[in-house]
């Protein structure tokens, strides 16, 4: 049987790595879309090494063209996608609202909410033509209970849930599900060089569970929701944040 | 790979419907099944089919709504077993009667079991989970706790309050590694809604749903057997929707 291929756009970063590596072990063929070319490259090697099938593309996620042309690529390469995770993204910049740039503040709408729709978008039409696809978009915590200095980033995020919910009443009668993914407060080094170890000890403890979750746990998350287990389940956001925030 | 090896689950109301489907999967995920249920011959027949499936199962007779009777399913769970590692919280009744003509008797009879049941079933296995501080409690809401449910107030009331019930419980045992989440089914192909609607009405429904179908019991196995698992041990007091879309909340 064909592999499926799979396409994780951010599969560079701390989140991306993880999904990339669980997806990969699962048997999907993975095409990496991330701007950071060297975060890229070495990932991909990894998995190379491991012996799975893997791509890595750099893109620009805020440049329609390059997306366009990064699918239509891949698509003529191997004929279908089957699975798309969006996790590109991040809070990107933090200000009280009054110090807000009007260009900070479009770029994270940008990165989070239109990106992920532009890629969906790509991936709509062929995946409505096998009458078979699944779509996972990465919303956030913060898209539920919104946070100071992150009005940019709490609005993008509970967009994406929005977003989602709409696409999948869209895509529901071709067979394609469309779910999100929210992580809470997740271990990487991106989000950990944020804060010093005390900080970082104290916000672990304020989560019921008692600490950030590990990548490789949001990543189990993306699996369980691209698997066959979840396929009466579309339009849903799968809150992983060991009860920091209930949906 | 068998994700449940050597768990043990306790399955209320496992000798039907969905709560049978859930059992089933986790035995061929490898977990030892004990089947609670109201209809004894319902339950040992479980047991049996999880036993021809070279599995390992035991089948009781509970009532969720008693005390006594919860108690005296824990106690022989643990005998048998020496720990429990799971609990499905699916057992539940769904009278219909609109409010103005619903007797206190019904009422109580639905809260006290689909709520009251959960809460018992849940306490009752909680010093057992604290003492292995792991463990996993999996309730079984309905989409009526979103929507309501026309003649059915006492059902809606009991299934929203499994989910603040479910929140509740998760942050309390958040800190001994415990989860507490659930799952919410749509429209089920199973007995419940034939008890009010004629087979027509119920595939009928299937059109209203995005996906195109009603649900089908194996639809809730995926997802239970996932919260069951390791991979789901960040995951708590959360509500899987596992409804074809019907609800989106």
């Amino acid at each position: 049987m064909e592999a499926k291929v799979a396409v994780v756009n951010g599969g560079a970063g701390g989140i991306g790595r993880a999904v990339v590596r669980r997806l990969a072990g699962a048997g999907y063929t993975i095409f990496i879309l991330d701007r950071n070319q060297q975060a890229g490259r070495e990932i991909l090697d990894q998995l190379r090494e491991q012996g799975c099938q893997a791509e890595y593309r750099a893109i620009e996620l805020t440049n329609a063209t390059q997306i366009k042309n990064a699918f239509a690529e891949i698509l003529s390469a191997t004929g279908r996608i089957d699975l798309l995770v969006n996790l590109a993204g991040g809070t990107l910049h933090k200000h009280p609202i009054q110090e807000f740039p009007i260009s900070e503040w479009r770029e994270v709408v940008d990165v989070n909410l239109k990106a992920t729709f532009l890629c969906c978008q790509a991936v709509c039409k062929p995946m409505r033509e096998r009458k078979a696809g699944v779509i996972i978009n990465t919303s956030s915590n913060f898209g539920i209970t919104g946070g100071a200095g992150r009005t940019a980033y709490a609005a993008s995020k509970a967009a994406v849930i929005a977003f989602t919910k709409s696409l999948a009443l869209e895509m529901a009668p071709h067979g394609v599900r469309v779910n999100a993914i929210a992580p809470g407060l997740t271990a990487t080094a991106r989000v950990m060089s944020r804060y010093d170890e005390t900080e970082w000890r104290e916000l672990g403890q304020s989560i019921p569970m008692g600490r950030a979750a590990e990548p490789s746990e949001i990543a189990e998350g993306v699996a369980f929701l691209a698997s066959e287990e979840a396929g009466y389940i579309t339009g849903h956001t799968l809150h992983v944040n060991g009860g920091m925030v209930f949906n | 790979m068998r994700r449940l090896k050597n768990r043990i689950a306790l399955v209320t109301g496992g000798g039907q419907g969905i709560g049978r489907t859930i059992a089933l999967a986790m035995a061929r995920e490898g977990a030892a099944l004990v089947i609670g249920d109201l209809n004894e011959t319902n339950a040992s027949a479980v047991k049996k089919e999880i036993e021809g499936l070279g599995g390992k199962a035991s089948a009781l007779h509970a009532d969720i709504s008693n005390e006594e009777s919860v108690q005296a399913m824990v106690e022989a769970t643990l005998r048998e077993h020496g720990r429990v590692d799971i609990l499905v919280n699916n057992a539940g009744i769904f009278p219909t009667n609109p409010v103005e003509e619903m007797a206190e008797e019904e009422w109580d009879r639905v809260i006290g079991t689909n709520l009251v049941g959960t809460f018992l079933c849940s306490k009752a296995v909680v010093p057992q989970l604290l003492a292995q501080r792991c463990g996993r409690i999996i309730s079984l809401t309905s989409g009526r706790a979103f929507q309501g449910a026309r003649n059915g107030a006492h059902y809606a009331a009991s299934k929203a309050g499994i989910i603040g019930f479910s929140k509740s419980l998760a942050l309390e045992l958040a800190p001994h590694g415990i989860t507490v989440n659930v799952i919410c089914p749509g429209i089920t192909d199973t007995a419940q809604p034939r008890g009010h609607q004629s087979e027509e009405q119920i595939y009928a429904q299937g059109r209203r749903i995005p996906l195109g179908r009603i649900g089908q019991p194996e639809d809730l196995a995926g997802p239970a057997v996932f919260l069951a698992s390791d991979a789901a041990r960040f995951i708590t007091g959360q509500t899987i929707l596992a409804n074809g879309g019907g609800i989106m909340w």
